[in-house]
Parts: structure tokens; sequence; C-alpha cells
């Protein structure tokens, strides 16, 4: 993949379409490890609305495969050093 | 060119098979065929049966635009026998940039018509039917039904969500492809073909196992509000060509391709996979980025495929309005609307700055710069909606000075001047970024009007300055 690294102790996370104007950016690095369930919650905190707006109809991904949000009382993922997480909101135009 | 062909050959040109089968299966190519197809057959894998299969094959493209007319040459090119393409809207001159299947001297001619042209005079050997009207809930399926592969070029979530659930109802693959701006996306969905409900074994998604709930409304944007790059839209649009000719060269598309034990099976390795293709990548070296993500199999709670569907999704309910649509994916309706001492007409506010009652005033134009850069309101200063929302979002988080939000091209002793008034592309954002102004503070506990422009720049084009280059 293209993207470089993140630094020691974080993941990458990638933004797409209405993801990328929503936080005006197409990439940054966040602190790893982080728990999937976590995840909303800390870009919520970092982009207020963002939640509402982008992240509950988008898909996930995490090393370009696709992972499900798990809901309460079900297991969960470790987001880990180095991974590449990606947030992919539904594009509908044509 | 003359062929050395065996075949019984009418003066027509339409060779018929010697060997007795009439069957499409069999046939021998005609000249013409031979001649027209040549450099795809002999690439490895194609051959004579992958052609012919092609021939003998049914597509129905929705939609005519930016992905339809790309999809559609290669489909055609390809030689596939009958191509069905359904769209109700007309060529447009702001179409042109990206819909290469239309032509400057079709404008105004239905899109349906228009390509048709087009293809006709690409290949004249398929069938090719046209229906110059919107695919809706009452028509869907008895067109669908007609085809063996569906291409989605269309425009809007509700048709998607509709397109997705009509194919898993009739056992149709749908290669699904969309875009805006600068990026794209593309998935094949519901291939091979997998009866509703059926989730003992692993099975390909459907649009709703992907995308399980549409955006809100009010963050759906068009390619006419958000604009569109041509070469993005039209990778998609070839893209799924690619994809449509290979599932049907291959017979993936038959439901005797559904395999009774799907493990054994080599069909069912195809790994479901979203293809996005965008632009720029900051982070990246390189101009554009392709990334292949692996999808989930069908979801066994999903309505319109899982274990359950068949209760939730039946074709009769879908002609009959059940799922709804429409509000399913939300109605665009403003979400806040100020009262009425908060907002100002464009022609109102032109007339008070003519009669000099609105000497000193902040005039913000929350557009994007691109939109700006067309044009403006003398003394505008434009500040992009999205960055108003971060701005005030970070100043509400950590405190600071609320003024601030206000652009630094606004001086100092600028800001002390009431009152502030905030155009935007059509009156929508400008309500909701008067309403942050206010609940940051800068009207000052109501000393100072914060004041909306009814209707946008689109109202200021039409009741003060027709000349406005309005996008």
């Amino acid at each position: 993949m293209t993207t470089p690294k993140p630094p020691p102790g974080h993941f990458t996370i990638l933004y797409f379409a209405s993801a990328t104007s929503f936080t005006a950016k197409n990439v940054e690095s966040l602190p790893a490890p982080l728990s999937l369930k976590k995840l909303f919650d800390v870009l919520e905190e970092r982009y207020k609305g963002i939640k509402d707006s982008v992240l509950d109809h988008s898909l996930v991904t995490i090393n370009l495969a696709y992972v499900d949000i798990p809901e309460e009382g079900e297991e969960d993922v470790i987001i880990k050093e180095g991974d590449e997480v990606a947030i992919i909101p539904p594009v509908s135009s044509g | 060119m003359q062929l050395n062909s065996t075949e019984d050959s009418r003066p027509n040109g339409v060779a018929i098979a010697t060997n007795g089968e009439h069957n499409g299966f069999s046939r021998r190519l005609t000249d013409e065929e031979f001649d027209r197809y040549s450099r795809q057959m002999i690439v490895p894998g194609m051959g004579r049966e992958a052609q012919l299969r092609l021939i003998n094959s049914k597509v129905l493209i929705i939609g005519g635009g930016g992905l339809g007319c790309p999809a559609a040459q290669y489909v055609a090119g390809a030689g596939v026998g009958t191509i069905g393409i359904i769209d109700g809207d007309v060529v447009e001159p702001s179409n042109l940039h990206r819909q290469v299947g239309h032509a400057t001297s079709r404008i105004g001619m239905k899109k349906v018509d228009s390509l048709i042209t087009h293809l006709r005079d690409l290949n004249p050997l398929p069938t090719y039917t046209p229906y110059t009207y919107p695919i809706s809930p009452e028509n869907a399926a008895d067109i669908i039904s007609q085809y063996d592969l569906v291409l989605d070029c269309t425009d809007n979530p509700a048709t998607r969500y509709l397109i997705s659930d009509v194919c898993v109802l009739l056992c149709k693959p749908l290669v699904s492809a969309a875009s805006i701006q600068k990026s794209g996306q593309l998935i094949v969905l519901n291939c091979p073909p997998t009866p509703q409900g059926k989730v003992d074994k692993k099975y390909p998604p459907c649009y709703r196992c992907c995308f399980r709930k549409p955006p809100p409304a009010n963050t759906q944007l068009s390619c006419g509000e958000a604009g569109i790059m041509g070469p993005v839209v039209g990778l998609m649009g070839v893209a799924q060509a690619g994809e449509a000719i290979k599932i049907l060269a291959s017979a993936l598309h038959l439901p005797s391709s559904i395999p009774s034990n799907p493990e054994d099976d080599p069909h069912n390795l195809i790994q479901p996979t979203l293809l996005i293709y965008s632009y720029d990548l900051t982070a990246a070296p390189g101009p554009f980025t392709f990334r292949a993500l692996k999808m989930a199999p069908r979801k066994k709670n999903c309505f319109a495929c899982g274990e359950n569907s068949p209760q939730t999704l039946t074709l009769e309910g879908v002609k009959s309005g059940n799922p709804n649509y429409i509000q399913f994916c939300g109605i665009q309706t403003p979400k806040i609307v100020l009262p009425e001492q908060d907002r100002i007409t464009a022609s109102a506010y032109h007339a008070a700055r003519q009669n000099g009652q609105l000497q000193n005033h902040i005039l913000l134009d929350t557009r994007e710069k691109e939109h700006f850069s067309f044009g403006s309101i003398d003394g505008a200063v434009n500040v992009p909606f999205g960055k108003l929302l971060m701005k005030a979002a970070t100043i509400k988080r950590h405190g600071g000075d609320a003024e601030e939000i206000l652009p630094v091209e606004i001086s100092e002793d600028q800001k002390d001047v009431p009152p502030i008034f905030v155009v935007c592309r059509r009156g929508l954002d400008s309500q909701e970024a008067v309403e942050k102004l206010k609940e940051l503070g800068v009207d000052r506990g109501g000393k100072r009007k914060i004041v909306d422009i009814i209707g946008g720049m689109k109202a200021w084009k039409e009741e003060v300055d027709p000349s406005f280059p309005f996008i």
C-alpha cells in the first residue's frame, strides 16, 4: 500500500468520500491499541457530529478487510499498532 | 475482409448453423461477428463459447449518465445481444464533460434515445430496448425480470436500495458503481445469484449487507451539488462493464451456477470485493489510489436476503410501496427554519444596500471556495460551511473568543459593526450558520443582528442579478 507507516504506537486511519469532507483529512494516525467498539467514540470526540453524519452508515475495514462493528455483548476487535483502518461511506451519485 | 467460412451464409449476412442445432450456444459466428469481436475472442479464457454467451445475454443498464454511458459503450462493443437502458432524464450541457454517450447535437433529447443512437453507431448488432422513464417500485420487477444481469448506474440511495432488493428477489446478479467528486466505488453483488433467505453457507452479499442504512438526507449530495470529475466516474463505468462481461462470459449469471454444495464449487471462491478509487490521498506519493477491500458474505440478519428476509421483503410488497424507499432514505427537508425576524429576502437585502440602510455590515458567504471563485456579492467574505462548523466545534470544546470564528479578512474594528448577513448556495447552510453563530454568542446577547439571506445565491440570481454565474 502507498500510505506511509504510522509512528510507533499508532495506527493509520483513512477517510473516504464524505468522511474526508467531514474531517478535512484523507489520512491521520491515532494511538493504538484501540478497541473497535471505542473507535466511533474516539472519532466523535475529535469531530463532533461525525457519528450521526458519517460513521453510522459507513462501512469500516481493517487492513483492507470488512469488519462488523461489534454490538453490546459481542466480542470486540482490537485495532493494533501499524494497522490500516478505513472509513468508507456509501457513495450514491453517478 | 472475406473469411473462408464453411458456414452457409445467406445473402443478408446471417449465417445459419450447419450442424442442425439452432440453439444459440452451438451455432457458428457470423462473418460480421467474427470480424467485430475477433480481438476480444482470442484473449485467453474467452473463445467462441464465451462470445456466444455474451451474444445470448441480456443486460439492463439503469441510468444513462456518467456511469451508464461508458458502461453501455463497452457492453455494446463486446456484443452483448440485448441491452436495455432505463432513464427518464434529458441530455443537458452540464452532462457532457462526463456522459460520453451523448453529444452536443443531442442536447434536449431523452438520454436513453441519445445513448442508443451512439451505441447503434458503435455496434448495430445488439437489440437495444429503450425505457424513457425512471425506474420505480411499480415497474422495477417487470423490467428487471427480462434480463440476466443488471448494472446500477443510478444517482440516489433510494433507487440503489430498490434495485438491489429487486435483484435479490429475482435472483439477478448486480454490478453496482457510484461516484462523486474525486472518488468512486464498485462492487459486484448477489453473484452468483442466490435465492433469498439462503444462509446455510457463505453466499454473496447484497447492497444492504454492505450498507445497512443510507446517509442522512441532508448529507446526501448529488453530482450537481458536489461536483464530479469526468474520468473518475468514467473509470467506474468502464469497470462495471468489465465485471459484467466477465460474469456473462463465464456464465456466472446463470441460476445453474448456484452451487448445491457451495464449498465444493469454484464459484463460491469469488471473494466479494469493494473497489475504491480516489484521486488524492495526500499522504500517498502517487496522484491516485486504488483499494480492493474484502467484503463480508451475505449477512444472516439482512433485511433483503438474510434468514428471515422472505417475511420482510417480497415482490408484491415492493410493488405496493413496502418498504417505502423514499421514506427510508429520508426526504430532503431543511433541518431548521429560522424565525421571520432573522431572515431577509435577497431582493430586500439588495434594496437595503441600494438605499443606504446597510452601509456597514458583514456579509459571510458560506459556499465552498470553488463556488465562490466564480463570483460573489460585493464585499462578501468566504467562510466555507464545513470550516465554519469545525471552527465552531473547536471554540465550543476548547473555549476561546467566539468572534474568532469570523474570518481574518474582517478587521478588528469591522468586527464591532453589526449586523452580520449570511448567504449560501440555496439557503440551507446559511440558516444553520446563523444558528451556530448565535449559539456561540457572536450576536452579543441579541445586541447584534445575524440574518439569513433566504434562498441563497440562487435567489440572488433570480431576484437581483440574472447574470450571476450560479452553479
